[in-house]
């Protein structure tokens, strides 16, 4: 069993966790980024019903939204391996840093197709022909036009993501990864100060969701200054619809995607 | 000139447009009068492709468009050479009234920034909205941004201008700022062609009459004609029913 309380732990902890947030973080980044990129590719296939990829991309974001994270960190970091050993290609020596930030990314990019695909389809339909009647290209209406409004849109569905991502980061010590989890496993082992490691643990989340969280509504007034009180919560809700994490289920809103 | 030869529409089995031809001469104020259904909005769509018509051909002055097998290049060209109107104003929401204006100039016509700004500026003094030029669609009324609207489509120097029911979305009290700016232009001869449901508008503007239904063209002529003495029965029926009797006269 663990020591007696000692409140003095949980700040000796605290201090001791901070320079590993920076692990946790590059982890965070590293794979939102990569989130970023997987989810613009498979939303555009959706978008423009492209047959066959929409399909691939359907099963894509089903898969990885319908099952858990840690399964598969696991099914990348010990499984993929041993696939490729069967073509004889060795890739057990990458980095576990590496194996982790690919999975988190392929989770988030899941989400960031769905997103995606939310806020452009909350810009609507006729502003798009607004801009295809002044003579744009469709490559025009969508950056100048679509792309930065559904940007503003989707940062409460980015915000939602980064954070739940942060915390589902905890879960690569189960790969030996020294991240904020990975270490605070390691402090107690001489002290047995275990409940005081959680407290400084959970501290630690809490304030950086925290901070994300308030530069993330400050970036969200920003791209959002050119709507009123009342249209803006409108909007923003339409999008925190598509916030559910559980449900890996069919969007239909309206007629589904514009079809740019 | 603006002529339409033979356009045809069908959305899936239904039969919009059953053959439409119709010449407009430059500085022709056309209206189009039609119950509901009656596919005058789906033409005035086709002018500038945002519908796709399933065959006919759409000439402005000498320029083209097949639609049977339209280039890609054409309808970009035939877009610029129009400009539209919405019912629902379809301004972009995240530009102010003045990047509104611009957004065509800039870069579809790839005027430099300054005069691009300065021709906004000129056109939004002309529809009144001289102390508006920074305000987002959300600050304005409906009347309002219909105005940004009208400036939007005057700005790109069209051969035509189309209006989709321009007043049919705002408030009654709203409606007068719209068509006195719509009546103003009209004054300096730019070619409009108006779909509308403001009959004594209509008959006050436009300098050439269409009515449809039922996908064609049953009549048109001078307002004169149209409202005073339609020759078809259908016309008269629809006139009957929509126009005051104090104002309609047989």
């Amino acid at each position: 069993m663990g020591a007696q309380f000692d409140i003095t732990y949980v700040f000796e902890y605290f201090i001791k966790l901070l320079p590993f947030i920076k692990i946790s973080l590059l982890i965070v980044a590293g794979s939102i980024l990569l989130g970023l990129g997987f989810g613009f590719l498979a939303a555009l296939p959706r978008l423009y019903k492209i047959p066959v990829l929409k399909q691939l991309s359907q099963i894509y974001a089903s898969f990885f939204r319908g099952t858990p994270i840690l399964i598969q960190l696991f099914l990348l970091y010990y499984g993929l391996p041993e696939i490729l050993k069967l073509v004889s290609i060795d890739i057990s020596k990458l980095p576990v840093l590496l194996f982790v930030i690919i999975a988190y990314g392929l989770h988030s990019g899941a989400y960031v197709s769905e997103g995606i695909r939310a806020a452009v389809s909350a810009v609507d339909r006729g502003q798009v022909e607004a801009a295809y009647a002044i003579g744009m290209t469709g490559f025009q209406a969508f950056s100048r036009i679509v792309f930065p409004q559904a940007l503003a849109i989707s940062i409460p569905i980015l915000a939602n993501l980064v954070i739940a991502t942060l915390k589902d980061t905890s879960l690569a010590f189960t790969l030996g990864v020294m991240e904020l989890t990975g270490k605070s496993q390691t402090l107690p082992t001489m002290s047995r100060h275990f409940i005081e490691t959680y407290i400084a643990l959970a501290a630690v989340y809490f304030m950086i969701s925290f901070i994300l969280e308030k530069l993330f509504h400050l970036a969200e007034l920003r791209l959002l200054r050119h709507e009123t009180g009342v249209v803006k919560a409108s909007r923003i809700s339409l999008v925190r619809k598509w916030l559910n994490r559980e449900l890996p289920a069919e969007i239909a809103l309206n007629k589904g995607g514009s079809g740019i | 000139m603006i002529k339409l030869r033979q356009i045809s529409k069908s959305f899936g089995r239904n039969e919009v447009l059953k053959g439409i031809d119709l010449t407009v001469e430059k500085g022709e104020v056309v209206a189009i009068l039609g119950p509901s259904g009656s596919g005058k909005t789906t033409l005035l769509r086709c002018i500038n492709y945002l519908e796709k018509p399933n065959d006919g051909e759409i000439s402005i002055d000498d320029f083209t468009v097949h639609c049977r097998k339209p280039v890609k290049k054409d309808i970009h060209i035939l877009r610029q050479k129009t400009a539209m109107v919405f019912q629902q104003y379809n301004l972009f929401r995240h530009k102010t009234a003045l990047e509104n204006v611009m957004e065509g100039l800039v870069i579809v016509k790839k005027l430099p920034k300054d005069e691009a700004r300065k021709k906004s500026i000129e056109l939004l003094e002309k529809v009144g909205l001289g102390n508006k030029l920074d305000s987002y669609p959300s600050q304005l009324s409906g009347g309002q941004q219909q105005r940004v609207g009208i400036a939007r489509a005057l700005a790109l120097n069209p051969e035509v201008i189309l209006f989709d029911e321009p007043t049919s979305a705002l408030d009654p009290e709203l409606v007068g700022e719209v068509l006195a700016v719509i009546r103003k232009i009209a004054k300096e001869g730019i070619t409009m062609i108006i779909v509308t449901h403001e009959m004594s508008f209509a008959q006050d503007v436009a300098n050439h009459v269409v009515f449809m239904d039922e996908g064609v063209i049953v009549e048109e002529g001078n307002p004169r004609e149209i409202f005073q003495s339609p020759k078809e029965e259908r016309t008269r029926q629809f006139l009957a029913r929509i126009t005051p009797e104090s104002t309609y006269v047989i």
